[in-house]
């Protein structure tokens, strides 16, 4: 019933640097099921944006298999990956990465422009998900004009906006203050225990790692701790 | 926020940079614009030299054939002294030869015709002479009569035989003022000099009489000048029955069946009548005419060539501008794609295709380009002839005044809309040549490593 939205086998990066390799990940398996809220930790380094990126379509695998959705990204082109990105993934970045001349309506509306919705819904959606996140009222107003939570709320608002089966967390509140980040991950665990999204978060905080269901340890390019948080979400 | 408004905000938000790229690539697009009115107007403005020089190249050759094979045949000048009102001044005249005297000249095969010409005048008869004024001054001229054999089988062959300039055996300009010059079979009628005209209070159409015989005037020959000669032209049978000259001649024009022969028959004339005849030939004119046609040739090659030349300036010129102008689009877009390399890699983590990366960017630098299109048409159309002074050097070498520039460009611009619209079009093309580049480099950023770009 609660079948895999996401499984990796055997998952090998690979960078060469002139005559040097750089191997983050080999041999890496995981599974992610439909509804989970799953935390990656480990040291700098460790190859934690590699991995999210790889999943995410946004760079290609040495070796092994990705399936996202029953689909195997590992060996598509470009012009399918984008399609992957643009449906079926929504990213969350540590710097939020708003496109700073479009307002907060906007860059959550251009995500459902890239995927050919219509502007009256596009319109109506993106004012429902920037309510969601707590920023009726803000729609007009540019990147510069928010405060860093906003941004990534925003953010947030954006990634949720083609309803993607999974939401991509790259270190979310590595930019945040103690405030910010409380708020930005209570939302998360929301989304996720409310609307049922399934979210990869990449942290290094123990405290953020705290409020997911599943704590996974990155270490010389493989998973090697599994730990499963509570149930209920700890307050 | 379609890819226009993504395109457009993008530009906004570099203000400066896109003021000084607007200003820039406006003032090559000015240049791009104003480049081809000045050519087609240097070569409108040019033409006219270089059809006159056309018409002189032409006249010189229809005057070499016309009189190159043209032999004068004359019984050599008398000076006559102390005779008539002008005691003191000593006159030329040609004695008038028999013209069955010569009968025998058509007997030399490189003899295409003989035509006998009369000049006749008398410096003791008190009735050759007459007053005119002539810028306030009263003169005194004598009159000259001309019988020329108007038969259409030699005005056919060589229309210079009739006499309507002063060099009139060398010319074929006609200079009638008013009615018309003498035709094949014309009896009883006279073409006057302008003075003479005056002299008898004369116009086209009148009687006028001349040595006890009434002629119609049919035509004025005009000379704009002050005349050197002062002639009456009539039929030759006419002027030597007034004259009392019948079968006599001032003198025979020989004409040679081709130029290669113009030596042989003048040599072969001075043979049989080796004891009073004056042979000229037409060398001198032939060589006059040579020269006058080469050094036309000369001209209309150095006009051409500095009319080429200001074309090739500009043709340069303008591909300096294009080159520049894509370079410049080139290297500002790749600046921006450097710059706004997380954009892109947001962009493409949102799912845009590479298509949609590559249309944005290159939409920028068309939408920047066609600003500075409109910008630059504007002054270009404005400016014409200011860039074209400025840019296309006035020709110093060429002994003529060249058209550069000017009255005709500035109204050619502004009349032709071919010159805006392929100002529009070309600014969209270079923007669109400049920015293909950078649009194509940023299209294919790998998104991961455009997240990792600082
Ligand atoms: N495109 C690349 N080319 C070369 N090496 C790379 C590339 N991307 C990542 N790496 C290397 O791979 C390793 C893993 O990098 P990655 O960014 O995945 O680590 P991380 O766990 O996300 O670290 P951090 O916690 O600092 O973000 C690092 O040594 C990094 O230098
Ligand atoms: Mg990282």
């Amino acid at each position: 019933m609660n079948e895999p939205v996401l499984k990796i086998e055997n998952l090998t990066k690979t960078f060469t640097l002139g005559k040097r390799k750089i191997q983050p990940l080999s041999n890496l398996d995981l599974e992610v099921k439909r509804g989970e809220f799953t935390a990656i930790m480990g040291p700098s380094g460790s190859g934690k944006t590699t991995l999210l990126n790889l999943i995410g379509c946004m760079d290609k695998p040495t070796d092994g298999r990705i399936v996202i959705d029953n689909m195997d990204i590992a060996r598509l082109p470009e012009s399918q990956l984008c399609k992957i990105r643009r449906d079926k993934i929504g990213f969350i970045f540590q710097n939020f990465n708003l496109l700073p001349y479009l307002n907060a309506r906007e860059n959550v509306e251009l995500a459902m422009e890239l995927a050919g919705k219509f502007k009256e819904q596009r319109k109506q959606r993106a004012k429902d998900l920037l309510a969601t996140v707590g920023l009726s009222g803000r729609e007009q107003h540019r990147p510069q004009h928010l405060s860093q939570g906003e941004q990534q709320r925003v953010a947030i608002a954006r990634a949720l906006a083609n309803d993607p089966v999974l939401i991509l967390a790259d270190e979310p509140t590595g930019n945040l203050d103690a405030a910010n980040k409380q708020e930005i991950v209570k939302l998360l665990a929301d989304l996720n225990q409310k609307q049922g999204a399934t979210i990869l978060i990449v942290t290094h905080d123990e405290k953020v790692a705290a409020h997911t269901r599943r704590m996974l340890f990155l270490k010389d390019g493989k998973i090697i701790d599994e730990k499963q948080g509570s149930k209920s979400s700890p307050s | 926020m379609g890819i226009l408004t993504r395109a457009s905000r993008n530009i906004a938000r570099r203000k400066a940079r896109a003021l000084l790229l607007i200003v820039v690539l406006s003032l090559a697009l000015a240049v791009i614009t104003s480049l081809p009115p000045n050519i087609i107007a240097n070569q409108q403005g040019n033409q006219g030299l270089i059809d006159q020089m056309l018409g002189a190249i032409q006249s010189s050759s229809e005057r070499l054939n016309l009189t190159a094979t043209q032999i004068d045949c004359n019984l050599g000048l008398q000076f006559l002294h102390n005779q008539g009102p002008y005691k003191n001044v000593t006159m030329m005249v040609t004695p008038f030869l028999n013209i069955s005297d010569y009968a025998n000249l058509t007997s030399i095969p490189e003899i295409a015709d003989v035509i006998p010409m009369l000049l006749y005048w008398q410096p003791d008869e008190e009735n050759f002479y007459f007053n005119f004024t002539y810028n306030g001054y009263t003169y005194r001229g004598f009159m000259y009569i001309w019988g020329i054999p108007l038969e259409a089988s030699y005005l056919e062959k060589f229309p210079s035989v009739i006499p309507t300039t002063d060099t009139w055996t060398f010319s074929t300009k006609e200079n009638i003022t008013a009615g018309r010059n003498l035709e094949a079979g014309d009896r009883g009628v006279v073409v006057l000099q302008e003075f003479i005209a005056n002299y008898f209070n004369a116009s086209v159409g009148d009687t006028v009489n001349i040595l006890g015989q009434n002629f119609t005037v049919v035509g004025i020959q005009g000379t704009g000048r002050y005349p050197q000669y002062f002639d009456i032209y009539m039929n030759l049978e006419d002027a030597q029955k007034i004259t009392n000259t019948t079968g006599q001649a001032s003198k025979l024009l020989v004409f040679a069946d081709k130029v290669e022969n113009v030596d042989t028959v003048e040599n072969k004339i001075k043979e049989q009548y080796p004891e009073r005849l004056e042979v000229t030939t037409n060398k001198a004119i032939i060589n006059q005419a040579l020269e006058n046609k080469a050094e036309w040739e000369k001209n209309l090659q150095n006009t051409q060539a500095a009319v080429d030349n200001l074309k090739n300036t500009a043709i340069m010129e303008m591909g300096l501008v294009v080159v520049a102008q894509v370079a410049i689009m080139l290297f500002v877009m790749l600046y921006a794609v450097r710059e706004r390399t997380r954009e892109i890699g947001t962009l493409k983590a949102m799912g845009a295709s590479n298509s949609t990366i590559l249309g944005q960017f290159m939409l920028e630098g068309i939408i920047l380009s066609l600003i500075a299109g409109i910008i630059g048409v504007v002054i270009g159309t404005v400016g014409a002839s200011a860039i074209g002074n400025l840019l296309i050097p006035r020709p110093t070498d060429v002994g003529f005044e060249i058209s550069v520039g000017g009255q005709d460009v500035a109204i050619l611009a502004m009349t032709m809309p071919e010159f805006i619209l392929a100002g529009l079009g070309i600014a969209v093309a270079l923007g669109a040549l400049g920015s293909l580049y950078p649009a194509w480099r940023a299209a294919k950023i790998r998104p991961a490593e455009a997240m990792r770009h600082e």
